[in-house]
């Protein structure tokens, strides 16, 4: 690195600090306002509001309760469009077989990085696991949610393709395409019925809790069993969303995974 | 609010000077890691800007999965960029 590069970082690093500080001390008007505004805090008072449940979600979590209840189709959406995505990307390629041709176990054994990196992508795997599944199961009480715990996971089985082999994960994990892609739609379909279901007993599209003004409004779905916290229909939106982004981004990594070979042998190049 | 603020512009010096070496440097394993940095950085201000939500989709997207998927181009191109490789 040449004094050159060393004086434009600091100059770089220097142009944003002061950048910065005119955009903190509030040379730029009204950027970092340290007011709530109007729609805001309608969510924040209405989110979890004991005393008065005309607006409420039931769940302390008002982004989640923005995304599956307030604006819930904004985000029915997005994961359709998520969805058809992949599976136009899986329909590309289609010419290639499920699963891949010979290999013997004695090649198995060869594939891969070393036994530390091994190793340590197991124990790292687990752990990843854990928060994938923490973060999804409490996306309604805490910040996170289907999303973020459908991306947290799907970083695993990139892990294993790159430490392992993408045939340690369809051999050993037992998780090849056709599974991502049988997981992907039960997870869309039980968005789909989740969302539906208040339709059935005459509620509204989407009905989390009651909604005192609707024809025939007492009806919600439960926001406790026990001491558990469910928030109604937030807890089950959150799950099925984990299902299809974590399946659907480790359906993207198999397809991408295809070893150029395999794939000019098929086309007969 | 101190605090805050000195955290900050760490942070966002730390980005800086992070996408800075992406930029510049000639390996390109070393710039994907550079930028897995930059991204870390940019986590930290996200969580500073009080926005966890974003935090958790960050973190795993820009430093797992990017990454990851970068290094793996990476693995089918060549490693080093310059006229003579």
């Amino acid at each position: 690195m040449s004094g050159r590069d060393v004086v434009i970082g600091i100059a770089a690093a220097l142009l944003l600090l002061t950048i910065m500080v005119v955009v903190l001390s509030g040379g730029t008007a009204c950027t970092p306002s340290t007011e709530i505004r109007r729609l805001a805090e309608f969510y924040l008072k209405h989110c979890i509001n004991l005393y008065n449940k005309t607006w409420w979600t039931s769940s302390p979590a008002a982004v989640t309760s923005m995304l599956w209840d307030y604006r819930g189709i904004d985000t029915y959406y997005e994961t359709s469009v998520f969805f058809l995505a992949i599976i136009g990307g899986v329909a590309l390629f289609r010419v290639v077989e499920v699963k891949l041709g010979a290999g013997g176990r004695e090649e198995k054994k060869e594939l891969g990085l070393s036994l530390i990196v091994k190793t340590s992508t197991r124990i790292v795997f687990l752990l990843i696991l854990i928060v994938a599944v923490s973060v999804a199961l409490h996306g309604h009480v805490n910040p996170g949610g289907g999303f973020q715990a459908g991306s947290v996971l799907a970083v695993g089985p990139l892990l294993f393709m790159a430490a392992f082999s993408r045939r340690f994960l369809e051999d050993r994990l037992k998780l090849d395409r056709a599974k991502c892609v049988a997981l992907l739609t039960i997870g869309l379909i039980l968005i789909v019925l989740v969302i539906a279901s208040p339709l059935v007993v005459g509620g509204a599209l989407m009905q989390n809790q009651p909604k005192y003004w609707l024809p025939k409004s007492p009806w919600g779905y439960l926001t406790h069993v026990g001491p558990l916290e469910l928030s109604g229909t937030l807890f089950f939106l959150d799950v099925a969303e984990f299902l299809v982004v974590s399946f659907g981004f480790t359906l993207l990594f198999i397809i991408v995974s295809i070893p150029e070979k395999e794939f000019r042998r098929l086309l007969g190049l | 609010m101190i605090l805050a603020i000195s955290m900050m512009a760490f942070a966002l010096t730390l980005a800086a000077l992070f996408s800075y070496l992406a930029i510049k440097s000639k390996d390109l394993v070393k710039a994907t890691v550079f930028s897995a940095g930059q991204s870390a950085a940019f986590a930290l201000a996200f969580f500073l800007l009080m926005a966890p939500d974003i935090v958790l989709a960050y973190v795993a997207v820009a430093v797992g999965i990017y990454t990851v998927v970068l290094l793996y181009i990476i693995s089918k191109t060549e490693r080093y960029e310059g006229d003579e490789q």
